[in-house]
């Protein structure tokens, strides 16, 4: 557990060392903030929950900034040869993956943050929304999908960076594997009826439609919680692997 | 060589006899490794090795590149797996008691891979926690590690700011952070200024007193400075063991004596020949002086006769020595043997 400790606290600490760190954050920030204003410009008279555009405004660069996050995990450890050093010391590689993936969606979650409090923002200089317009609990259920997708989509990074060497090829691929994971939602006009109907239980856009009117669904939970933790134990074997090459 | 890993191959096979004697091994012994194999794919990198390190023992490991050094240093260190074969470390198998092997060992990589973006301090504390120290023990073992590999002025420098040298010291000393039975080093002064490897050096030999030390390098006065023992590896396999003075006999050919003297070329020659254990002398006109080479028996040292021989008959004297050979005679000797193009040993 200290072990776990002290890898998860070092991973989030090396994110702020880096100007990587806070240059992606200020696009970040800076562009969802954009999104979510031309969001309530263009609709001023309609209904549109303010949630769900504070939600599309987060999701729509989600897939990159997780990539330029995981995409360093494992890679730079390769490329830099302090995979070497890391393994061999008295840690077991569930610690190893845990750890970083703690320290990746630590990162995320403090980059996310902010632009949560936007919609605050919005309701403390708006004089037409008052802070009692903004609707708590559909706020909390846009937090918990997209902590959902994030916790998914990270693991799906680390396993990416996990099988490169080169930062950049790991993020190109984390943005294409994430990017399918999206777009399998999509299919669901395409397919016959019953495979159709499968696939939009997992579709992402669906699930993020649900918990943005605050209605929170057991299916989506179980969905993202199952395939985060067959992604961790796949990056914990693929890790165990390498000794064996 | 091939009487020596008889002999060795010997006490293997009698280890195994009773409980008390493996374990009076397991002590004596930090590393004992059994027909140690590694095959990347169809490539045969570390080919049947066996050999024993001692505890307290200072072992140099030498070879060209590709011999499979780095190989075996990384399955030392339970970096990779083997093929095949039985590895020991302080008693205890590499592969079945992972955790426990990595806690006895202090391994520095080839290239020295360090967090570039961390200060030194944070660094260690870092490197010390996940080797299982904390509080107080710590905090003095830092201390100590910062003290022995001269670190205190770097310490709140960022390492990606560091030379070469210091880098090295800092691997090194994250390598000793847990105080380990047994330190693996593989290319510990590769790179390094003269000055700073002659630190190197010094440190490493102070570690012998604690620890047990496998060291590779391609510096051969290295190996001969440092080193108690030399395991010499060639394409795979463990080709020579033995201590470096030992190695250096083992190919010795017929001493041959150089001296330079001023006198009548041919008395000299006439009288150095009828010298006892004198088999040849050659000789050579140097202005004045003559420089004459005398090929002699094995295991004779004629020199304080050639000097009294000198003295009687009035002869200036400029020089006289014995031709030495050395660690890389027998290296290039024993690699190029392996090659197909050296010469015997025996």
């Amino acid at each position: 557990m200290g072990r776990f400790f002290n890898i998860w606290m070092r991973e989030l600490g090396i994110c702020f060392l880096s100007p990587i760190a806070y240059v992606t954050m200020v696009i970040y920030l800076g562009l969802s903030g954009w999104a979510f204003m031309q969001g309530v410009e263009r609709n001023v008279g309609s209904d549109e929950p303010l949630q769900i555009l504070l939600l599309a405004s987060l999701f729509f660069l989600l897939p990159i900034l997780v990539a330029v996050i995981t995409m360093r995990l494992f890679a730079e450890e390769k490329k830099s040869g302090t995979i070497e050093t890391l393994m061999t010391a008295p840690v077991t590689e569930a610690e190893i993956v845990l750890g970083k993936y703690a320290g990746a969606i630590g990162f995320l979650i403090i980059v996310i943050a902010p632009g949560v409090a936007s919609l605050f923002l919005l309701a403390l200089l708006s004089p037409a929304i008052g802070i009692t317009d903004i609707d708590m609990g559909a706020l909390a259920a846009v937090c918990a999908i997209l902590l959902l997708v994030s916790a998914l989509f990270v693991a799906v990074g680390l396993v990416v960076s996990l099988l490169s060497k080169n930062q950049i090829v790991a993020a190109m691929a984390g943005i294409c594997v994430n990017g399918i994971i999206l777009a399998i939602g999509y299919m669901e006009s395409l397919l016959p009826m019953h495979a159709g109907k499968f696939i939009s239980y997992m579709s992402i856009e669906n699930h993020l439609l649900d918990f943005g009117r605050g209605s929170i669904d057991t299916r989506p939970v179980i969905f993202y919680a199952s395939t985060t933790i067959f992604m961790l134990f796949t990056a914990i074997r693929l890790l165990g692997l390498r000794r064996w090459r | 060589m091939a009487s020596l890993t008889g002999k060795r191959k010997r006490d293997n096979n009698t280890g195994s006899t009773c409980a008390g004697f493996i374990f009076v091994q397991s002590v004596i012994y930090m590393i004992k490794v059994a027909n140690l194999t590694k095959r990347y794919g169809r490539k045969t990198a570390v080919d049947d090795v066996s050999f024993e390190v001692k505890r307290g023992e200072i072992v140099g490991f030498l070879g060209p590149n590709g011999a499979g050094k780095t190989t075996t240093m990384r399955i030392l260190s339970t970096f990779l797996s083997a093929t095949g074969g039985v590895i020991e470390i302080g008693g205890m198998d590499i592969f079945r008691e992972s955790m426990e092997v990595r806690r006895r060992i202090g391994y520095l990589p080839e290239n020295t891979p360090l967090y570039e973006d961390m200060r030194v301090i944070e660094y260690l504390r870092y490197r010390a926690r996940l080797k299982g120290l904390h509080g107080a023990s710590l905090r003095s073992r830092i201390d100590k590690v910062i003290d022995s590999c001269d670190l205190s002025s770097v310490a709140r420098t960022i390492i990606g700011r560091l030379s070469k040298g210091y880098k090295k010291r800092v691997g090194l000393a994250d390598a000793l952070v847990h105080e380990p039975d047994l330190l693996i080093l593989d290319e510990p002064t590769i790179g390094l200024d003269p000055n700073q490897l002659r630190n190197i050096r010094s440190l490493i030999r102070n570690l012998a007193d604690r620890h047990t030390v496998l060291l590779s390098t391609h510096i051969l006065s290295e190996v001969e400075m440092i080193c108690e023992r030399v395991l010499i590896i060639s394409d795979g396999k463990i080709v020579a063991s033995d201590t470096p003075a030992n190695l250096v006999g083992l190919i010795r050919g017929n001493p041959r004596i150089i001296t330079e003297i001023k006198g009548d070329c041919s008395e000299i020659v006439r009288k150095f020949e009828a010298i006892t254990g004198v088999t040849r002398v050659s000789s050579k006109a140097l202005a004045q002086w003559n420089r004459i080479v005398c090929e002699c028996e094995k295991g004779t040292d004629v020199r304080s006769e050639i000097f009294r021989i000198a003295l009687q008959n009035g002869w200036d004297l400029r020089e006289l020595t014995e031709e030495k050979q050395n660690l890389e005679d027998v290296f290039v000797s024993i690699t190029a043997l392996e090659n197909g193009n050296g010469q015997t040993l025996k």
